[in-house]
């Protein structure tokens, strides 16, 4: 212990963190498998790298390693070399990672709301860390730009919003000046002004502070608007690395260039369908010996499932690349022929939904001690009406009332005031965010999508075809009609909710941010899905989002809701080009951009 | 907050109203005939009538249950068949006795417990003596107890087995023996108290500490895998704080709703368990009053059980609001 504050007295010099040829296994079912393989690269004071990947790429557990908290229950086998402040990390003993975890590294998390102790105040959290007295709490409150330091102090978690959470965690972890900061996916949770806001004080922090932080994310364009150098992770392996810049322009291998291709924004073509990568990764190859990128890879050859290729100098930039045919990159973006137009959708005159003076209050706030509670209004008279076969984005902040808006279309939610109109007598069809929760577990795919047939046995002829339609209709293989949802992915699960939606098909389909938790590629998969399944059974739709740029390209018209309050709706071009509302203009400002610097 | 204890309240009131009814019930399908068993067995037919006529067997059952109430809201009992002395006082007799032996139990339960959680969590490779843990307390209450009596006891003598007091003559103002000692200076009064009480308050803190225990080391198995709990070893505090402050208190819901579940299952343990050590209290009392069918006597037991059980699970409800501020009462 001793010697440990000794070493963090001096001034570091040369790198914070140097990983060498680190691997870690975990065991899942007494099953192990390689989560992280070879990963190499060093960090210095005030840097900031940009960790990109798609879901399960080992993302996540970079971080744990270097903070040394992998599950115990997973029996982490940890090989290779951590150097954090020049201690060694791989191999020692509980004191001493706990000691690292005291003084040199931090970490703020994707989730805010569960990452803060639910029945703790903030203060209270806060004296745990180091450095952790009433001065500098108060002060690292307001330094992350929370008003009302010390009223935020006091309160419990649940009575802050999820901006107000992230900034609370990362002034938690700063307060504790540490080293090394590790930022896995902070924004995903927010809309895009706190997103914002929270990228500028990760940026101020690693320049005042002197921080290196480590910033994991799988959205490239939040990766570009931020790092100095990313490096991009694929299978567990590093397949490319350099200067942030270098590789958002001249991304050298394929993944990286395909990751960069689908990434959308608020100027892509919205007439034809989102470039994406190929396929999503199925099961794995045996990848010892192989590019694990193989089974996807566009311009894949003989010899890569022969030869692990090794992390090079990149011929076209600074840094490296794992590729054995990285020079034929460059002719992906040339080759790919753009996709057909989309077909003109026709919009009939009838509404399909009608909302009128909607408004609904929610009690809040605990009870008094007389049992009284107070009610907040979270719609106020929104008037709002689908046309049949016309597709309408709301976009909102978290917390505008997007979803319950979207719940009292379903008929999930009364209204207190206001009338609801549907064209259709069937319950409209919902798709959730999380698709696969809202998968039961134990039915096959077949017999879910099935179900919504009642009159139709699901195991007759006509059913099975019927069912086999459907999933066609929505781009699934076939051979998963008999598979449980634990055996697909992410992507997979969505589609087979999209068949189940789908197979009886609905006058009006309401989506609840079913891309927000996406990584960019499958994002885009099912912007095109759902267009292409909104044209072709001549759906309505209201599509709930946080992220404009997927508004534009999904929707015929965007509404805009803020407080409750519908401030604006129009065409998606006609908003973006010349917002009406201050609050759409912020949120036009705000969204991030590939170009250096970010914004508009 | 006023709204919960309202509605405590009147609860306990439902309870004792239903509980009473029923017991009240019983006297008249039970083949017992209270006016006989007062009078004396060699008494006169006469005598019996008169007695019945003061007691107002002849009336309806309504109105003699309207009379019951009535002499319940006065804190009147009746009298015991088999003691001769109002019921209340009988109770106030034996009921510190009572109180200190269950509050003990729960007390050693809590920390049964707490003990269990700390094998698990904090001490790797304890999972055998866990195990121990469970099978003893999962061993039916009698036979747990004449096993203690009969190790503890007779065959080592290391801890006295029966009565709860070595000096005869000792009263104190409280009448829970190991308060009193220390509040007159007499703490050699207190040793002995908490040495007669070890083996029956282990008896009956087993079966508590399992259950809470099993309860606790399940809802802690969820919390911390919570990534709150990772926020909090993030901070570098060592996994003992990270267990007792952030796991603990976020864990507390379920294994406060088991102990509060145990509450009857002690009561009626406690019958066996004083039985077995002669344990002078309400648990004995009852053995001895539903042995001579004295009705009036179980009835008053079977009251006071009731309210203790709603007052213990109030203070459980408003201990679990405390832990989980979420809980608003
Ligand atoms: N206990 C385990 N046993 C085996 N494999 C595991 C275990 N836990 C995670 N994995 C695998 O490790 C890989 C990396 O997971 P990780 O959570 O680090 O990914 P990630 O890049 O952070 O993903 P996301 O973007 O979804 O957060 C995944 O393939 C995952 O399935
Ligand atoms: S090594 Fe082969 S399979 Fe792997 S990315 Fe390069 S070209 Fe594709
Ligand atoms: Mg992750």
């Amino acid at each position: 212990m001793v010697k440990l504050s000794h070493r963090m007295s001096e001034p570091v010099t040369g790198s914070v963190l140097a990983v060498k040829d680190l691997s870690v296994i975990l065991s899942r079912e007494g099953r192990p498998s390689r989560v992280l393989d070879g990963i190499s690269f060093d960090m210095f004071p005030g840097e900031i790298i940009a960790l990109v990947g798609e879901s399960g790429s080992g993302k996540t557990s970079i971080g744990l390693t270097l903070q040394g908290l992998l599950p115990r229950e997973y029996l982490p086998q940890v090989a290779g070399s951590i150097r954090l402040a020049g201690i060694e990390l791989v191999g020692a003993g509980r004191r001493t990672w706990q000691s690292a975890r005291r003084h040199l590294v931090r970490a703020i998390s994707q989730d805010p709301m569960g990452a803060l102790n639910p029945t703790m105040t903030i203060r209270r959290q806060m004296q745990e860390s180091k450095g952790g007295d009433d001065r500098s709490i108060g002060d690292w409150l307001s330094r992350t730009g929370l008003p009302d330091p010390e009223r935020i102090a006091d309160a419990l978690p649940h009575r802050l919003s999820a901006g107000q959470r992230q900034r609370v965690l990362i002034a938690m972890a700063m307060m504790a000046r540490p080293k090394l900061l590790i930022a896995d996916e902070p924004t995903t949770a927010l809309d895009v002004i706190m997103q914002a806001q929270i990228l500028d004080l990760l940026r101020d922090l690693a320049r005042d502070q002197q921080t290196a932080i480590l910033f994991v994310t799988h959205d490239l364009t939040v990766a570009a608007s931020l790092a100095d150098r990313v490096l991009v992770l694929y299978a567990g392996r590093i397949v490319e690395m350099g200067r942030m810049q270098d590789v958002a322009r001249n991304a050298t291998h394929p993944y990286s260039a395909g990751l960069l291709a689908a990434r959308f924004d608020l100027d892509s073509d919205r007439r034809r369908p989102l470039p994406t990568l190929p396929s999503e990764r199925t099961h794995s190859i045996n990848v010892e010996n192989a590019c694990a990128y193989a089974t996807r890879c566009p311009i894949a050859q003989p010899d890569c499932t022969a030869i692990r290729p090794p992390l090079e100098p990149a011929s076209v930039h600074g840094g490296a690349v794992a590729c054995l045919h990285h020079e034929q990159t460059a002719f992906l973006a040339t080759q790919r022929a753009d996709a057909k137009p989309w077909p003109a959708q026709a919009i009939q005159e009838t509404a399909a939904l009608r909302l009128s003076n909607i408004g609904k209050t929610y009690p809040t706030g605990a009870r008094s001690f007389w049992g009284r509670r107070q009610r907040q209004p979270v719609l106020r008279s929104v008037n709002l009406s689908i046309k049949l076969g016309e597709c309408v984005a709301l976009v909102g902040a978290s917390g505008a009332g997007k979803s319950t808006l979207l719940r009292i279309a379903a008929g999930l939610v009364v209204p207190e005031g206001g009338t609801v109109t549907r064209f259709d007598k069937l319950p409209p069809q919902v798709v959730f965010q999380d698709p696969v929760a809202s998968l039961t577990p134990w039915l096959t795919i077949g017999e879910q999508i099935g179900e919504r047939l009642r009159a139709v046995s699901p195991d007759s002829d006509y059913g099975r075809r019927r069912v086999g339609e459907a999933i066609k209709l929505v781009g699934l293989d076939p051979v998963l009609m008999d598979a449980l949802p634990a055996e697909m992915s992410v992507g997979q699960c969505q589609r087979a909710v999209l068949a189940r939606a789908v197979i009886v098909p609905p006058r009006l389909l309401l989506c609840d941010e079913p891309i927000s938790a996406m990584d960019v590629s499958l994002a885009a998969t099912t912007l095109n899905l759902l267009s292409d399944l909104r044209r072709r059974l001549g759906m309505a739709m209201l599509f709930v989002t946080h992220d404009l740029a997927a508004a534009r390209i999904i929707a015929d018209r965007i509404a805009v809701l803020k407080d409750g309050e519908l401030v604006e709706i129009a065409d998606p071009d006609a908003i973006i080009a010349a917002p009406q509302s201050s609050y759409t203009r912020s949120l036009v400002a705000a969204m991030p951009s590939l170009q250096p610097g970010g914004g508009r | 907050m006023l709204v919960y204890l309202t509605k405590s309240i009147v609860g306990a009131v439902v309870v004792l109203l239903v509980m009473s009814f029923i017991v009240f019930g019983l006297q008249s399908i039970i083949p017992a005939d209270p006016a006989r068993a007062i009078a004396g067995p060699s008494a006169p037919p006469e005598a019996v009538e008169a007695m019945r006529e003061h007691l107002g067997l002849d009336d309806p059952v309504l109105v003699q249950y309207g009379r019951f109430l009535l002499r319940l809201a006065h804190a009147d009992l009746g009298t015991s068949v088999r003691t001769r002395k109002p019921v209340s006082d009988d109770i106030r007799q034996y009921l510190p006795a009572t109180l200190e032996l269950g509050l003990a139990s729960i007390a050693l339960g809590v920390a049964l417990a707490g003990v269990m959680a700390a094998l698990q969590f904090l001490i790797p490779g304890s999972g055998g003596i866990r195990f121990a843990i469970v099978g003893i307390g999962s061993t039916p209450i009698f036979l747990a107890a004449l096993l203690l009596a009969y190790f503890f006891w007779f065959r080592l003598d290391w801890l006295p087995g029966a009565g709860r007091l070595a000096y005869r003559d000792f009263a104190g103002p409280s009448g829970l023996n190991v308060i009193d000692g220390i509040l007159v200076g007499r703490p050699e009064v207190s040793l002995d108290a908490l040495l007669h009480m070890t083996l029956p308050a282990l008896a009956l803190a087993l079966p508590i500490g399992v259950a809470v225990g099993r309860s606790l080391n399940g809802a802690l198995h969820e919390v911390m895998r919570q990534p709150y709990i990772r926020t909090a070893r993030g901070k570098g505090i060592s996994e003992t704080k990270v267990l007792l402050r952030h796991g603990l208190r976020n864990a507390a819901t379920a294994p406060l709703s088991m102990l509060r579940l145990q509450i009857p299952i002690l009561f009626g343990n406690l019958l066996v368990v004083e039985r077995i050590f002669g344990w002078p209290g309400l648990g004995l009392y009852t053995v001895q009053a539903l042995a001579s069918a004295d009705l009036p006597a179980v009835l008053g037991v079977a009251i006071v059980f009731g309210m203790l059980y709603i007052l213990v699970s109030t203070l459980i409800e408003i201990g679990q609001s405390v832990a989980d501020s979420r809980i608003n009462l």
